[in-house]
Order: C-alpha cells, then structure tokens, then sequence
C-alpha cells in the first residue's frame, strides 16, 4: 500500500498544474441540477492523484453551509430548480456560482420545455463558466484555480 | 404487429415468460394508446407484445413480472395509462407532494425515516432516497429519482433517425456507447440495415472501451465507499488513463460522438493500435497491481462480505442485470448471444464466491475487466477503418436494439414513421437495476448503503432521461 502511495505522488508531480502556493482556499458545493453524468465524472477525477485540487486548498464540501463556491452542473430541471435555490440560499455570504459544462450555459439544451428551466443563469447570478461536453478535469482545475486568484486579489 | 385484446395480451407474457423469457421493459405508446411490453428469450432474441388500451385502461403484468413494476408505473405518470391489478399504483415519475401515496407507510415501533437528498454530500447525482429504519438497520427504502428527468424521449419525436441519436448519446455519459449502439441497432434494424463485420468490430472496440473505464471507476468508487483513500486514488488514477486513451483514439474521453447510424468513422492506423495495446497492457498490469493491495487488505476486506445480499432468486424475479446478476451466479450477458457486435465465444464469467454480496460484485468488476482488456486485445489487433453498412435486411415500423452496457442489458426500441421518430423508449441497465439496490438495502446498517450503492454504480441521468 505504502507503494502505491509513493508512486500516486510521483502522478501528481508529472501534472502540468502550477505548484501550490500559500494562502489559497476555497469550499466548493457540487450541486446536479439534471446532468447527463458527464461533469461529475471529470469533476470527481479533478481531485484524482493527476490533478489532486486538494493540495491548492480547494475541496468539495458536504454542505452549502459552509461552502464559497456553488458548482452548478446540468440544465436546470424543473424539479431541481427549487433544490438548487434552498442550496444557494443556504450559503454563507460572500458566496460564488460556477455553472459547469456547457448545458449548465445553456447550450444545445436537450429536452421538453415542461421538463426543463434552461440555463443556470436563468435561476442564479452566474460568476463564473466553464464551457466544455464535459469541461476535462484540466480545464475544471484551471478555472477554477484562476477564480481562486482573481477573488482572493 | 398485431395488438393483442387484454387476455391475450396477459397470456402471451405468462406463455413467454413459462418459455424462460425474461422481461426486458414496458412503455406506452401512441400517445398511451398502446402498451408494448419486451421479453427476451434465453438465445437473446427479443418478442414483444402489445396489447390495446380500453378507456386508458389495460391489465398489469407486474404479478407476472415484478421487474414491470417501474416501467407500468413511469407509463402511467407519462401517459395516464392505469395498470388494472396493479396496486397501490404509486407515483414514480411523478413528483407527487403527499409522502403517503409516494412511500409505503412508516409501522412499527420506534420506526423512524431518515430522508436524503436530492442533494448529496459528494459529487453525486441529485435523487432522493428515504430510508425507513430501527435503530441503525434499514426496514426499507424508498428511492425517489427523476429529479433529472428532461423529457428526453417525447423531445426525441418528431425527428429524424439520425438526429434522434443526440437525444439518446446525451441521456447519459457513463453509458454513451451502449445507449448509442442500442439506439443505432434498433435504426438500423427498423431500415434493414445490416453491418459490415468491419463496423461490428469498431463498435465492439467502443463498447469495450466505455466499460473499461466504468468498471475502474467503479472499483475506484467501492474504495471512495470504505474510506479507503489509497485504494480510490489508485483506480480513479487508472480511470484517468483509460479516458486519456479514449480522447486518443476517438478524439473525446468519454466516446461521444462515436456511434452513428449505418456506420463508422473511427480510423486507428497500425501505430495508434500498437501505442494503444501496450497502454491497455500497463493499465492490466496497474490494475493487478491495485488489485492485489486491496485483496491482502484486511480492514477493507472486513467491510465487503454479508452486506447488500442480493440472491440468485432475487435477480430472477426483480429481473436484476449486468455484474449485479452475474456477482449472484446468474449468467446472463447480451453479449453472448448478440450478432451486430464482435463477441465470439463469449462466455459469461461469475465470480468463485457468487455471493451477491458487495464483495462478489467488486470481484465480478475485476472479472470483468480482466475479460475486456483481454476482448480488447485480440480486437485491436491491427487498423480500424471508416466503414459502413449492407441494406440486406427486412425493414420493419418498429425494431429494436439491446447491448450489454457496464450496468447490464439495455434495450432501445425505436418506432418511425418513414425517416422521422414517432416513439423511442430507452431502458438501461441502470433503470432495470435500481428496485434492486433498493431491495439490497433493507436489513442492513444505514452507514453501509452508501457502500452498498456503490457496489452497484448506477447512473441516475440513465434512469431519469
């Protein structure tokens, strides 16, 4: 096992990421407002050994009680837009929204009016996007490390 | 296709059924006019049977087949049809605000229920699940999905086949390929449309490829389930690699895009194939490796056996598929029998101790993966090219498509009229295998279902469209 653990550090020294530095944080809650499973997928391996967010201080967090960043994927169903809200309402100021992926924009939405809302941004003041069917776990990554800079400045 | 009157209809699933047909989905049709039911015989091929609606009315199956209970359910929320004989006929698609006619009620003493969701504490889908339980041990669970429901199928009609495959391909990442395939075989049936041996091998390379990364994900995802940090990390790692392969080969990591009807584009030249067999072979090695560690881990071991049980007899009569059937010593796999795809030979595997328990389900994974590298070894043994389709067969108004995905077999029935989509109903292994994980759940310590979940790794987008 201790082997194992060796050889994952070496993973995450190979990345293309920049090094940690200090000073850094951010909670992020996920929330999947009717996604195709796609973003989750790449979101999860953005905390895998290749890119291991964690080390920049950035780490999904249970609740939206304590979290900074409100991390929105999928096109907003309708059964998901009242979820969504009570999340977001339940967030601490001051408190940011991502929409990940590019249903999450609003783009190329699949689906029955009756059943869908749209776009997170309908719902949600939108801070930051992130494009992508899905974004890969990179592109999460540096986004979401730019967001951290450009906030905490 | 004839439409039989209501005995008919009922007789002719309990004569496919004594036949040692399994069930294999229902849906309304016609605007609900229609009820068709899917059964599959033991050699894979598919029957279906289609009774007439009187007044919104026709009989249930579901005392025939309790694995119908979802689908007369969703018919009834999506089209008004009433299943007569089905009772209580509860709300499943159908957000219904009363918890009582939702949930079966709460008896007994100091029985409580612990709601949770839609909202999860990881990166998980949003579904809620609403666990009855004694002290710490669950009586029951009640799962309430289709918080993602999109209305993918009715958005589907009116298009055309070729375009109906976006709907289809988005329902769901994880099983992209074998939604698409299915979808693409029921088409291509519908237009008599037979592939070239050529395009049956591209598309089994896919296939294969979509479950090597769901079942690393899946080991990945017991792991996450025990708390088991190294052991996560190791295949979501292995994950990683098996998508960066993907986005080589096919330019996407999750395969979309890949599956189009009456053909294929996927072109791997000599040097792609050898580069992406000696990475397959440095992902079987690793995944030893891992394997391994896990297996002489005690701590870990300890927490697998004698949760989430899952009978032999249970799979036969909730109709349970993929590794989660196979984990309890039931063979069935679609791609024994399946002829548009390259499998030949193929015998399903179960695994030494067929316990249908969390750890005979992650070993079935390691089964299984075993069997993929190995299929995708001899598949990829030289150059892909573009190829097509031959339009040797008969056409039909209505086909359909089953693939064995990595949550099990999933069935697609298309129905045209001309080149436009009039209906198309997709049931994945997942919406087959969710009352199961439910069924696994009750009589075991709350803290263990999200393990017992796990063991499952079903997609939520796949059973909500």
């Amino acid at each position: 096992m201790l082997t194992l653990l060796r050889d994952l550090r070496r993973l995450r020294r190979a990345g293309a990421l920049p090094r940690p530095d200090h000073g850094r944080s951010l909670a992020i809650r996920h929330v999947d407002v009717g996604s195709c499973n796609g973003c989750e997928h790449e979101l999860t391996l953005a905390s895998s050994p290749y890119y291991d967010l964690q080390r920049f201080g950035l780490g999904v967090v249970a609740s939206p009680r304590h979290a900074d960043l409100l991390l929105v994927t999928g096109p907003v169903t309708t059964r998901m837009r009242d979820p969504l809200l009570t999340a977001y309402e339940a967030m601490p100021e001051p408190r940011l929204v991502a929409a990940l992926g590019d249903c999450a924009l609003g783009c190329h939405l699949l689906g029955t009016p009756d059943a869908l809302v749209g776009s997170v941004d309908t719902v949600l003041p939108v801070d930051l996007r992130i494009p992508g069917c899905p974004p890969t776990p990179d592109a999460i990554a540096t986004a979401l490390l730019e967001l951290v800079d450009r906030t905490s400045r | 296709m004839t439409v039989h009157a209501a005995l008919a209809y009922r007789e002719a699933v309990q004569e496919a059924l004594a036949g040692g047909f399994r069930f294999a989905g229902l849906y309304a049709s016609e605007g609900g006019a229609v009820v068709r039911a899917a059964l599959v015989a033991p050699d894979g091929t598919v029957a279906i049977e289609s009774v007439a609606a009187q007044a919104g009315v026709v009989p249930t199956i579901v005392d025939l087949a309790v694995a119908a209970d979802w689908d007369e359910r969703e018919a009834h929320d999506l089209y008004g049809v009433h299943f007569d004989g089905h009772e209580p006929l509860r709300p499943l698609v159908e957000h219904d605000p009363v918890l009582a006619r939702w949930t079966v009620p709460v008896r007994g003493k100091d029985v409580y229920q612990v709601a949770v969701g839609p909202i999860h504490a990881g990166v998980i889908e949003s579904g809620h699940f609403r666990f009855h339980v004694v002290g710490d041990r669950i009586l029951h669970l009640d799962a309430r999905l289709f918080y993602k429901h999109r209305g993918l199928e009715s958005a589907a009609e009116g298009s055309t086949l070729a375009d109906g495959a976006r709907y289809v391909g988005r329902a769901c990442a994880a099983c992209a390929v074998a939604n698409g395939l299915a979808y693409a075989h029921a088409c291509e049936a519908a237009l008599g449309l037979e592939p070239t041996p050529e395009l049956t091998r591209a598309r089994t390379i896919l296939l294969e490829l979509e479950r090597l990364w769901s079942h690393l994900n899946d080991v990945a995802a017991v792991c996450a389930g025990v708390g088991l940090a190294a052991g996560n990390n190791h295949f979501a790692a292995l994950t990683e690699r098996a998508r960066r392969l993907n986005a080589v080969l096919t330019g996407h990591r999750f395969l979309f895009g890949t599956i189009e009807l009456g053909g294929s584009s996927l072109e791997l030249d000599a040097g792609t194939v050898r580069d992406a067999r000696e990475e397959l072979d440095a992902i079987r090695v690793a995944t030893e490796r891992g394997w391994r560690e896990l297996q002489f881990n005690a701590s870990f071991q300890d927490r697998l056996p004698d949760i989430g049980i899952l009978g032999p007899d249970d799979v036969e009569r909730l109709g349970t598929v993929g590794p989660a059937a196979r984990a309890a010593g039931v063979a069935v796999d679609v791609r024994e029998h399946t002829l548009r795809l390259e499998y030949p030979d193929f015998q399903p595997r179960t695994p030494d101790r067929p316990d249908g328990d969390v750890r005979a389900r992650l070993d079935q994974r390691i089964l299984e993966l075993r069997q993929t590298l190995d299929l995708l070894d001899r598949l990829l043994d030289g150059p892909v090219r573009p190829t097509g389709s031959t339009p040797t067969g008969p056409k039909a108004a209505c086909a359909e498509g089953l693939v064995e995905s990595a949550r099990g077999a999933t069935l697609c029935i298309v129905e045209r009229d001309g080149d436009r989509l009039t209906r198309v109903h997709l049931r994945t292994g997942a919406y087959a295998n969710w009352p199961s994980v439910a069924y696994a759940a009750s009589d075991n310590l709350l803290p263990d279902f999200p393990l017992i979940n796990k063991s499952f790794e079903l997609c939520y987008a796949c059973a909500d469209r």
